[in-house]
């Protein structure tokens, strides 16, 4: 079993993939799931506070947003954790915990080069499409085993 | 830790939101079940979790999809009734890949029979600089 | 409830979404959401006119354009986008100049760090929902009956006493003990008029200490100086009709207000910075050895172009002029540099915020301070005004404005 982080780190249906073949998916809502169930956390709406870009200071510098750094200190941890990942190129509806395009970006290039098994597709536009999407994916996941 | 799921649905499946909590209470573990318009939400004890969605996309493998969820179910803290109306982010995502489940559903079904993948068709040509040339001489003349 | 229509990228993450609400609850006012649709978002571009990279810069576009449609979503609005991110700035920016062009709805555009508190939002906050709230108050333009006002400022404390539309005394003390100074400023005031402190028929107060005096004097009326100065400015330069921009450079701070028939609209406020306040031009003023009233006579006879400033910071921006001093260069031009760099700020901050609209009053004390409205018209490239009592607008607006309140 592999911990296979997906690009959007929100996507359902990647993250439905991984776990139908065994694999363990790093979606970001696990990560909001540990923040918004820690106690004695109280800041709206999901318990993150001044420290949390603190914390992102280890994935960009000070003078990088506060959003971004706040947003890496959920997906940096993720990003430490996989062994593996797929990645959705071209644009999605990416908003909220990947809202900002400059943390999107970093994602996908700390994921790029941290020599991981990497796979990269588009969302697929027709039947044709999407049986390849599938396949593709399916063989990349029972190739991590 | 308690976890928390959506259970969605294809819009091609033949499975009802009423048919997966029906089938979740059969069950019988501690579960709460929720019914939405594109399927249920559920929230109870990770392992209880993990093992419900293993039988209930069963029912329909190629058509039932699951997704984590951050918040419990109507957590005042991100629920729209409480937080001045407007859906959070993620609500968003959902409905943007629900349009393209129907196909993804299709993917699923053909590899669970085994098809073979089609192989790609040639790639979009784009046309030469003498082609685009004629054609603009042509609507232009 | 005043409800202001929450529109940004980045604070929950920031982990300041608590602060802003916080503040939100403070000024009695509450944030919402409004809702937009995916194809609201999708098709931002043709809505708004642009889509960019970031999707919750496009989510806020999409509801700015859903507030305009439907104005009866939020009584004002509240842009904000993490500091230092070019993108949120420039979407907040054509969010803020598309609401003020296609609504009546007041617009606060404001840029986070991490370490931004309730507290720093408060006066803003407060000033947004003034001009939300009480339009009907905001629109009086005559100063009626026997009303005061003071002016608790961070340096100085001042106070005015009108009857039927006309100042009739003044008192401005430095400020040491808050109420002690407001005591000393309203009783020079009342002396002035020469009238009782028992004829007055309403009070306003203003400035940093405005709720502890207030509270003190039973004031009818304590606000903000976002809304009071600008309300006092037009006043004064009689611009209560039409456009008009109201810069404010304080003690401590600095405001840029736009103004639209006499009613506050879009506003910025500096943040504090000694270096883009009357606190760099009183250090100078020491350094050259003279008094502050000198200052700006001193500075009309000099070029700032002779005396380069490395920095905009007092610490930096002060040795900058010693160093000049000691070069040789004339105080005249040292003078006039200090200027020029007050101005040169709050023109590249504040200034930028704001509709620059004619007339371009220049009020507070600073203003007395010749060279800077001087500098200021060097920058602008428009004439700028500086009405009598500039240093009293916030208590002429606050007198003006209650004197609202006790009619009724």
């Amino acid at each position: 079993m592999v911990k296979v982080m997906v690009y959007p780190p929100t996507s359902m249906i990647l993250a439905d993939l991984v776990e139908r073949t065994g694999h363990e998916a790093l979606v970001v809502s696990k990560e909001v799931r540990k923040k918004v169930n820690t106690p004695g956390l109280d800041s709206p709406p999901l318990n993150m506070n001044p420290d949390d870009p603190k914390k992102g200071l280890k994935y960009a510098a000070v003078d990088v947003p506060s959003g971004v750094r706040g947003r890496m200190s959920l997906l940096g941890p993720m990003i430490e954790e996989a062994d593996a990942a797929i990645v959705i190129k071209g644009d999605s509806c990416t908003l909220g915990c990947t809202g900002c395009a400059r943390t999107n970006e970093l994602t996908r290039f700390l994921l790029r080069t941290k020599r991981i098994p990497l796979l990269e597709l588009e969302y697929p536009e027709d039947e044709f499409q999407a049986k390849q999407f599938v396949h593709k994916i399916r063989e990349f996941l029972e190739g991590l085993n | 830790m308690k976890a928390t799921k959506y259970v969605v649905t294809s819009q091609d499946s033949d499975v009802l939101p009423s048919d997966i909590a029906l089938k979740i209470y059969e069950l019988g573990r501690e579960i709460n079940v929720k019914e939405t318009c594109f399927g249920v939400i559920i929230d109870g004890e990770e392992e209880d979790i993990e093992a419900t969605v293993k039988e209930v996309r069963a029912m329909d493998p190629s058509n039932i999809f699951i997704k984590d969820r951050g918040f419990p179910p109507g957590d005042p803290r991100r629920c729209r009734g409480h937080r001045g109306g407007g859906a959070r982010p993620g609500f968003y995502m959902m409905q943007h890949e629900s349009e393209i489940l129907p196909l993804i559903s299709r993917g699923l079904a053909s590899e669970a029979e085994g098809e073979e993948v089609p192989s790609s068709i040639g790639a979009k040509k784009r046309p030469s600089l003498e082609e685009l040339e004629e054609m603009i001489e042509e609507e232009f003349s | 409830m005043i409800r202001i229509a929450q529109l940004s990228c980045g604070p929950e993450y920031s982990g300041v979404q608590g602060e802003l609400e916080k503040a939100a609850e403070m000024v009695g006012a509450e944030l919402i959401f409004p809702e937009v649709s995916l194809e609201d978002v999708r098709n931002v571009e043709e809505r708004f006119g642009i889509e960019v990279a970031s999707g919750d810069l496009n989510l806020a576009m999409a509801r700015a354009t859903r507030i305009v449609e439907n104005p009866d979503l939020a009584d004002a609005v509240f842009v904000a986008t993490c500091f230092r991110c070019a993108e949120g700035a420039i979407v907040r920016s054509e969010i803020r100049k598309y609401i003020h062009e296609n609504s009546r709805i007041p617009v606060l555009s404001y840029s986070f760090t991490e370490r931004t508190t309730a507290e720093t939002l408060l006066t803003r906050m407060e000033a947004l929902v003034t001009t939300a709230k009480f339009k009907g108050l905001l629109s009086r333009e005559r100063q009626t009956g026997l009303t005061a006002g003071i002016d608790s400022g961070s340096t100085t404390t001042k106070s005015v006493v009108m009857r039927d539309n006309k100042v009739i005394g003044t008192g401005w003390v430095p400020t040491t003990e808050v109420v002690k100074s407001a005591e000393a400023a309203y009783n020079a005031a009342l002396e002035s008029a020469g009238v009782k402190r028992e004829e007055i028929e309403g009070l306003g107060t203003t400035g940093y200490g405005r709720h502890l005096v207030g509270k003190e004097f039973g004031a009818k009326l304590i606000q903000e100086e976002i809304t009071v100065n600008s309300k006092g400015a037009v006043f004064l330069a009689d611009a209560q009709k039409g456009t008009a921009t109201v810069i404010d450079i304080g003690g401590m701070d600095n405001k840029a207000i736009s103004v639209q028939d006499g009613i506050p609209g879009t506003f910025t406020m500096g943040g504090i910075c000694a270096g883009a306040s009357g606190r760099f031009l009183e250090l100078t003023a020491r350094r050259l050895g003279v008094d502050i009233t000198e200052l700006g006579k001193l500075a009309m006879k000099g070029d700032h172009q002779k005396v380069p400033m490395n920095s905009y910071c007092i610490v930096f921006g002060t040795q900058s002029l010693v160093n000049s001093l000691s070069a040789g260069s004339r105080p005249e031009d040292v003078a006039m540099a200090a200027c020029h760099s007050v101005a040169e700020q709050v023109f590249e901050q504040q200034l930028q915020e704001v509709e620059v609209k004619e007339p371009v009053i220049m009020v507070g004390g600073t203003a007395l301070i010749e060279g800077l409205p001087r500098a200021m018209e060097q920058l602008l490239g428009l004439k700028v005004m500086v009405p009598e009592y500039a240093q009293y607008i916030g208590c002429v607006g606050a007198s003006l404005l209650v004197s609202g309140l006790v009619e009724d």
